[in-house]
């Protein structure tokens, strides 16, 4: 029971206009504590969500601070790019900073089709004189029947909420209003406003990757993101999202040749990026035209060079859109890669048959079920079956299942049955575990 | 569809015209161009691939100072020197100085023909990065342009793909003057169309769809689920007629004060809801409080 001794007795001017209650969780953590961010269980790694609940889960409780998620885009650009839209409204709603870049779409269009959090709980920074609904006496009886002593206390919960909380739900079909947008910091990179400027050092990056990577290096440093930054202020977290790189609009010919002469251009910039990223207060998400991209050796060392990979195959357009098998779902994803940070082993997700489904007020990631053959013998599903070699052989003639052989075994967790049919020349046992009778 | 797409992109359109050497595309390129020319656009062709005079054929010559055709057949690469439009041209700049000076005040539509011309000189991602601009800029209308798929490799017919708001493939068909036209069509919400359609052309250049579309049509967000109404299929009564209804709002609630108490209630403890909580002896507050390292 952690009662917090020092809340009592707080005067009630001090209480700012949010709080509802006096109750404040006490904080006895070492670890620095910038809201929306939370310990990971498995290796204290301080985690961020991506604003998908489902694939929090899958990357083992969040993306760890510092690393990248590679997203390989399915053929149409259309769920990845509603996957970085959630990293960055997560981003909003946490109050993150972020960072877009982008050489197709003005960084600003993407900004502006952020999705819609679905507001139960999350503080909407609106400048509240009084922590009153401003609203008549009369509407506000005729308001609530039952809960009337309720109805002036502030509907919005305190800002703690959004720090306990860990990962939002979107409505896909409204956009985030711009009061909410606004309020978050966003730097752009918007490759045709930056004239590239032929670079003298014959280095293997092209220069639309240089003038990225400079960018970011800048804002990293000028906003103290490093980690090494001595600003006793509170850290916040650089949300960096970069759309379609290796795309040919980077001036990159990856997507474009069999064998690219800028064969290294984006691995040299994902390496670079690491790099940076390790030593700041900063998550990546990189989405990488895959399907364009003929050479998989290459493909296959942009994948270890990020942290976590995962690929997004939609069905649409192929032959797999209508298969029954799929009608319930959008595409497959794939998880190419999870990271190992500070450990030996990693925590790789149990299922390989992910599909995923975009809903309107969630992004859902499943395994598909392949789904069990209707003529399966009821016995097979009621029970568990051990198939078990050592039994006398059995007569095949006769037409009635007969039970021929039954020995069991007493052990002190469970007792086995040994039950030979004879009509099938299959032998079951059925082991039943509980309590010893 | 491919009617549809006839009667004008939208601006801001990109339309790349697929074909391979099986089955050619230029017919589908002049039906378009045709259809433009019906609906009085200024349109801007830059032919690299077959002459004026084979390109004019059967297009529509009311009004010829509505189409303007630069001749880079001749002379594509500039070897002599002639006043042609040649392949090195192929750059933003350039290209909004052409149409600019030879239109008027309404933007134009640009026909390339082909693409795959230009794809062999000029590296795919600076004509990517030129397409992009001319399509983000307002000197055209929309940009028609003909790629044979065959001719290049598979990422580079796919980043050009990629830019693509409309893909129109021709595949040939079973009949001799018909062909398969697989159209891919992206709307600025990011839906994703894709059709396929069976059509042939007229010697006046009208095509004519045969068959039905077989569209395979997919929204991007699910419909709202169906709310599930929990009062069907029970054995019981759950649902209210409207006498008893209004019988139900008309019940007094126990504990329901007139308006002048409420108010006068409401007023006066304003968020006074304060928990004073002073541990004493009895109390097990503990130090180390086990839930602190809970993951919820």
């Amino acid at each position: 029971m952690a009662a917090p001794v020092d809340s009592v007795g707080k005067p009630s001017a001090e209480r700012s206009p949010f709080n509802s209650t006096s109750f404040q969780k006490k904080t006895r953590s070492k670890l620095i504590s910038i809201p929306g961010t939370r310990p990971s269980v498995q290796n204290g790694q301080l985690l961020v969500s991506t604003g998908v609940t489902s694939l929090d889960y899958l990357l083992g409780g969040g993306l760890a601070v510092g690393t990248v998620l590679l997203i390989e885009e399915d053929r149409y650009d259309s769920y990845s790019r509603m996957i970085l839209k959630y990293f960055l409204a997560e981003g909003v709603v946490c109050r993150h900073e972020l960072f877009v870049a982008a050489a197709q779409d003005n960084p600003d269009d993407i900004l502006q089709e952020l999705p819609a959090p679905i507001l139960d709980d999350v503080a909407i920074h609106k400048p509240v004189d009084q922590p009153r609904l401003s609203c008549e006496p009369q509407d506000s009886l005729d308001a609530m029947k039952i809960a009337w002593r309720y109805q002036n206390l502030p509907k919005v919960q305190s800002a703690l909420a959004s720090t306990s909380r860990f990962g939002h739900y979107y409505d896909v079909s409204k956009t985030m209003e711009p009061e909410i947008r606004q309020a978050a910091k966003c730097h752009r990179f918007y490759l045709p406003e930056h004239p590239t400027q032929s670079s003298t050092t014959h280095s293997p990056m092209i220069e639309s990757y240089s003038a990225l990577l400079k960018s970011l290096q800048e804002v990293i440093h000028r906003e103290g993101f490093d980690i090494a930054a001595s600003m006793p202020k509170s850290r916040n977290i650089l949300r960096v999202g970069l759309h379609s790189l290796g795309s040919a609009l980077w001036g990159d010919d990856l997507s474009c040749h069999d064998n690219p002469r800028h064969s290294h251009a984006l691995t040299t910039f994902l390496y670079g990026l690491r790099a940076l990223l390790r030593s700041s207060l900063a998550v990546a998400v990189v989405t990488v035209p895959s399907h364009l991209i003929q050479d998989r050796a290459l493909m296959g060392s942009i994948t270890r060079l990020c942290d976590n990979a995962i690929a997004l195959e939609s069905f649409k357009g192929s032959e797999r859109e209508t298969n029954p098998l799929y009608k319930d779902y959008h595409g497959l994803l794939h998880v190419h890669q999870v990271p190992h940070l500070n450990c030996l082993a990693s925590q790789l997700p149990d299922h390989k048959d992910l599909a995923f489904k975009l809903k309107r007020k969630q992004f859902t990631i499943e395994v598909c079920r392949q789904g069990y053959s209707v003529q399966s013998n009821c016995l097979s599903r009621k029970l568990s079956i051990h198939p078990f070699h050592n039994v006398t052989d059995c007569n095949p003639s006769s037409e009635k299942p007969v039970c021929t052989f039954v020995c069991y075994w007493v052990t002190k967790s469970k007792v086995k049955l040994l039950i030979v049919l004879c009509w099938c020349q299959s032998y079951y046992s059925v082991t039943f575990r509980g309590n010893r009778v | 569809m491919l009617s549809e797409l006839l009667q004008g992109t939208d601006t801001g359109g990109f339309l790349v015209i697929q074909d391979s050497s099986s089955c050619t595309g230029r017919h589908l390129l002049k039906s378009f161009i045709n259809a433009a020319l019906n609906r009085e656009e200024n349109i801007h062709v830059l032919g690299f691939e077959v002459s004026e005079e084979e390109l004019g054929e059967g297009l529509n010559t009311s009004a010829p100072q509505r189409l303007h055709f630069h001749n880079a057949y001749s002379d594509p690469l500039g070897w002599t020197d002639h006043l042609t439009f040649t392949v090195h041209q192929f750059c933003l700049d350039e290209l909004t100085h052409l149409v600019k000076q030879t239109s008027q005040s309404k933007p134009a539509t640009l026909v390339i023909d082909s693409l795959s011309w230009i794809l062999r000189h000029q590296s795919p991602p600076a004509v990517c990065k030129t397409l992009q601009q001319l399509k983000r800029g307002g000197a055209v209308r929309a940009i028609i342009g003909l790629l044979h798929a065959d001719m290049h490799q598979k990422g580079t017919v796919g980043s050009v793909c990629h830019l693509a708001t409309s893909v129109i493939t021709v595949a040939p068909g079973m009949k001799g003057d018909e062909a398969v036209a697989k159209i891919t069509k992206r709307s600025k919400s990011g839906k994703v169309m894709q059709y396929e359609e069976i059509f042939s052309i007229k010697d006046d250049l009208t095509v004519i769809v045969q068959s039905k579309p077989s569209h395979l049509e997919h929204k991007q967000t699910d419909p709202e689920e169906q709310q599930m109404d929990p009062t069907a299929h029970l054995t019981f009564n759950l649902r209210l007629s409207d006498t008893e209804r209004k019988a139900k709002e008309k019940l007094a609630l126990p504990f329901v004060f007139s308006k002048e108490k409420k108010t006068a209630l409401l007023h006066s403890g304003q968020g006074s809801g304060r928990i004073l909580y002073e541990p004493d002896a009895n109390d097990d507050y503990d130090q180390e409080d086990p839930d602190d390292d809970l993951d919820v």
